[in-house]
């Protein structure tokens, strides 16, 4: 079942338009603004944690470069130039040296012969029982392959006992050397371990400064060399993809460790092949982001709060005349007719002013309106009531009593045969256009009843065209007319009063005209007959010649109606002009309905 | 247009709430939520026995997100003293405390009152309750089973037969429950061994009478004996020990101790505050009660990859 949506209100509507369109651009633009801002964000912070791992990275270098060039010193500047039967002292100072210059970063410097026994070390200090030095790591790697350095992942240094009871991280970087004794050469190992704090320290550092995102250290099969979590991973506590990592070449990826996405920035170390790697988890790129976008949302929230304020005073300025205008026309409507609105934005005034004018016009229609209906009503009346006029009825019969008491009994019939005929005419069932034939033959009958009451007085000539037989004609108005040539014209005159009634056709148009010969009128008399109403009429029915002319153009048109000639002493002629409508059922029916014929309709009826 | 103009007030003014509560989230936010405050209360927080205890306490503070207070405590404390500063640090604002039970009769019961309150957390040893009183969750080894393990590795180093030798037994004075589940585990090793335990003592050691094995049931009686060895105050005795001190360590690698027994004491820390940070945040989620693991140390491997850590979470 369909609901009828009740109609909205303009500002409703207004107001609604402009809050949709403008929270959709507002949240279109916040979106984008976000998007462009994280994107640009994540850049940068991919960019910052690469230029970070960039510096650390050199310092970590810098770290190693350091202890090759005391590795260096110690063989070339030391071991090469010293022989270890009468120089040791030197050895010895040599290597205490080196120790004191770089005493914050070193722990301990010494010497191996290749079974593992200790030739020279710095600081002197006790070395522990068995330490079997040929089965560590450092030892191990340096005899494997005597061409290159090596440098071990931090680890505990298991050589000394400095009675402290403590245990030292050391990274070893050991390489085979040359050693001299008594003029025989001979190889060793060297080694130089260094305080792991000093990585350690450069680690940390970087893994306070950062909001998520943190680094490690591992080596290049992935063993963790420094790790914020080294021992929770190492417990299986936590988790790193390191072995994965550290198969990566320098440079950024993407990963996806434990269902969480994050990127992993790379950066190889120098001489060791160990990987500085960087991490930022993605929740680090959001949590970042999440001050930009309560910023943004606050921001949005804070245009949308202005906006409806702004929407609200728009709206209600662009609607505010419409419902003025609205409201008056309803006052309008509702009778109480005030002045309609004019006010607003031009095209507001200009309906208002259009919508006055339309008031103003429909007023003056209807007015017109009534004026015409109390008009033809007053018309028909007078129309009834020359039908039924009683004295001319009365004088009538009177003549026919006369006849018939002189035994004028074949006159007697004619005068009652003619007033059959004029009343046949008269009722013509009721219908108030006729053809013209009736209309004529209803003057004509009339004419021989007055002619026999004046006692043959006047003569009255009939000349028509038969073209004019079947058009239309407004019922009884030659009567009027007739009667006015009688009483006003040729009544009291002695035989020689001459009536000529002629009709023909002319350009579409019926002209029917009433003549007589009589006392005729002046100018100013002629312009009263057609234009004073209120005329009191001596003779006859009393239905003015305005009356018939009123009656004439309420049917045909203003065009249509009477015209009076007339000069005193020579006679008068009443031009009755209508349109020449052939006489159907059809335009008799529409001319009663009170539709107008112009000229062009009447060609297309014909 | 009257209609109108209610709608937008009420959406004016839900609004500004919003952008309020934005603003307040905004601030909170830039101000920092608020960190959960966790005390720890131990005996001679300083010792260095602590110091893979303390380690775990620190990452796991680190990985949880929450303050860690350790409290400065002396040598030793009393029941009274370790109440005192309990009750101080909440008076202070922490959320919990992790615990390290002192001997005394009472403490449960009264630790207990303060669980009602604030979170709790033991580590290193239970604690004996009332019965039908829920017992505090605690995170410790099996204490019991490092006795054990200690009684064997004696007895794998005489190949199962210790008839004829003498034991002598040092312990920590504070009768703590802890001790007692560690002693009665070597007992239980020991049994039927054709060992003797001479004598299990507190304190020094070197008026006791001559025997074959000492076994030192906690740190710092192990760094004792070993001292003891070391200065030939033992007659040749042969020191076993639980420890948990790079000087226990290092008394195994100069080799004044024969084998070392290591809890887990990284993982203690770790856990205990890990839970109760937990709890902490999620105050419907209950504690449970963990064991930690523990390692059998003998100076050959004392610097296998595996063992490094250890000495590295000891060294920390």
């Amino acid at each position: 079942m369909r609901t009828k949506l009740k109609p909205k209100k303009l500002q409703s509507t207004i107001m609604a338009a402009f809050s949709v369109l403008s929270i959709s651009i507002l949240l279109v633009l916040g979106v984008m603004v976000y998007v462009r801002v994280s994107a640009s964000s994540g850049q940068d912070m991919i960019r910052s944690t690469q230029k970070l791992m960039e510096q650390t990275g050199e310092n970590l270098e810098d770290y190693l470069v350091s202890m090759r060039q005391i590795s260096d010193a110690v063989y070339y500047n030391v071991i090469k130039e010293n022989d270890l039967s009468n120089q040791e002292n030197s050895i010895r100072q040599g290597m205490n040296l080196l120790y004191e210059a770089n005493r914050s970063r070193l722990r301990s410097i010494a010497i191996y012969n290749p079974y593992g026994s200790l030739v020279a070390a710095e600081p002197v200090a006790l070395q522990k029982e068995d330490p079997d030095v040929t089965k560590q790591d450092w030892f191990v790697k340096a005899m494997g392959d005597t061409a290159n350095l090596h440098f071990s992942i931090p680890h505990i240094q298991n050589l000394f006992d400095d009675d402290t009871k403590r245990y030292y991280w050391v990274i070893s970087l050991s390489r085979v050397v040359e050693l001299t004794d008594q003029g025989v050469p001979f190889t060793g190992v060297l080694l130089v371990d260094m305080d792991d704090t000093g990585i350690s320290r450069m680690m940390k550092k970087i893994n306070e400064s950062n909001h998520g995102q943190y680094y490690y250290l591992c080596d290049g099969s992935g063993q963790i060399i420094y790790h914020n979590r080294q021992v929770q991973i190492s417990k299986g506590i936590a988790y790193e993809n390191s072995e994965k990592t550290a198969r990566y070449k320098d440079g950024v990826y993407d990963d996806t460790f434990e269902g969480e996405r994050r990127k992993v920035i790379v950066n190889t170390i120098s001489y060791t092949g160990w990987k500085l790697v960087g991490i930022i988890p993605e929740a680090t790129f959001t949590h970042g982001m999440r001050d930009i976008g309560y910023f943004i949302a606050m921001l949005i929230l804070l245009m949308a709060m202005m906006l409806a304020v702004i929407n609200r005073v728009i709206s209600d300025r662009i609607s505010s005349p419409i419902l003025k205008l609205q409201r008056s026309v309803m006052e309008y409507e509702a009778g109480e007719k005030p002045e309609i609105y004019i006010g607003g934005s031009l095209e507001i005034r200009q309906l208002g002013y259009s919508i006055q004018r339309s008031y103003e016009q429909i007023d003056a229609l209807m007015h017109k309106i009534v004026v015409e209906q109390n008009e033809r009503r007053k018309s028909e009346l007078d129309a009834l009531q020359s039908q039924i006029n009683p004295h001319f009825l009365y004088n009538a019969l009177d003549s026919i009593t006369w006849m018939i008491e002189g035994e004028r009994n074949d006159d007697a019939v004619f005068m009652i045969s003619q007033l059959a005929k004029l009343f046949r005419i008269s009722l013509s069932k009721g219908r108030t256009v006729i053809a013209v034939r009736d209309e004529l033959q209803h003057a004509k009958s009339y004419m021989n009843i007055q002619k026999i009451r004046y006692k043959n007085h006047f003569t009255v000539v009939f000349e028509e065209d038969e073209s004019v037989y079947d058009c239309c004609m407004v019922k009884l108005v030659l009567q009027p007319i007739l009667e006015n040539a009688i009483n006003y014209g040729v009544g009291d005159m002695d035989g020689d009063g001459e009536i000529r009634v002629t009709g023909r056709q002319e350009d579409g148009t019926v002209i029917l005209s009433v003549s007589d010969n009589g006392v005729g009128m002046t100018q100013e008399e002629v312009h009263l007959v057609l234009s004073d109403s209120s005329r009191i009429h001596k003779h006859g029915s009393g239905v003015g010649l305005v009356n018939v002319n009123n009656r004439i153009q309420i049917l045909f048109g203003k065009e249509y109606g009477l015209s009076v000639e007339s000069e005193p002493d020579e006679g008068t002629t009443v031009a009755i002009r209508i349109p020449a409508v052939p006489y159907t059922e059809e335009n008799r029916k529409s001319l009663e309905k009170g539709r107008l014929f112009i000229a062009s309709k009447v060609e297309n009826k014909e | 247009m009257r209609e109108n103009g209610k709608w937008i007030h009420i959406v004016e003014a839900g609004l500004a709430v919003t952008v309020l509560l934005l603003a307040a989230v905004m601030l909170r936010q830039k101000n920092g939520e608020d960190q959960k405050k966790v005390a720890v209360i131990m005996e001679n927080s300083d010792g260095n026995h602590w110091a893979a205890f303390r380690y775990g306490l620190k990452m796991a503070a680190q990985d949880e997100g929450v303050e860690l207070f350790i409290v400065s405590t002396g040598d030793t404390m009393t029941q009274e003293e370790e109440m005192e500063a309990i009750q101080q640090e909440l008076d202070n604002g922490a959320d919990a405390v992790i615990v390290q039970p002192v001997a005394g009769d009472s403490l449960g019961q009264e630790l207990t009152k303060l669980e009602k309150k604030s979170s709790m957390m033991l580590v290193g040893s239970d604690l004996t309750i009332d019965p039908g009183t829920e017992a505090l969750p605690c995170v410790q080894p099996d204490h019991a089973a490092m006795g054990r393990a200690l009684a064997k590795e004696v007895l794998s180093d005489y190949r199962g037969d210790l008839s004829g030798k003498t034991v002598g037994i040092v312990r920590k004075a504070h009768e703590i429950q802890a001790m007692d589940s560690r002693l009665a585990g070597v007992e239980e090793g020991l049994e039927n061994t054709g060992a003797s335990i001479e004598w299990i003592i507190s304190g020094a050691l070197k008026n006791e009478p001559r025997v074959d094995l000492v076994l030192a049931l906690d740190d710092s009686s192990l760094i004792a004996a070993g001292e003891c060895a070391a200065a030939n105050d033992l007659h040749g005795a042969l020191v076993y020990g639980i420890g948990n001190s790079t000087e226990a360590a290092y008394g195994l690698d100069t080799g004044m101790v024969e084998c070392l027994i290591v809890p887990d004491t990284f993982s203690e820390g770790y856990w205990s505050l890990v839970q109760i940070a937990e709890s902490i945040k999620h105050p419907f989620r209950k504690r449970n009660s963990r064991t930690v693991p523990y390692t059998v140390l003998r100076r050959e491997e004392l610097f296998t990859k595996e063992n490094q850590e250890i000495l590295f979470t000891m060294s920390q």
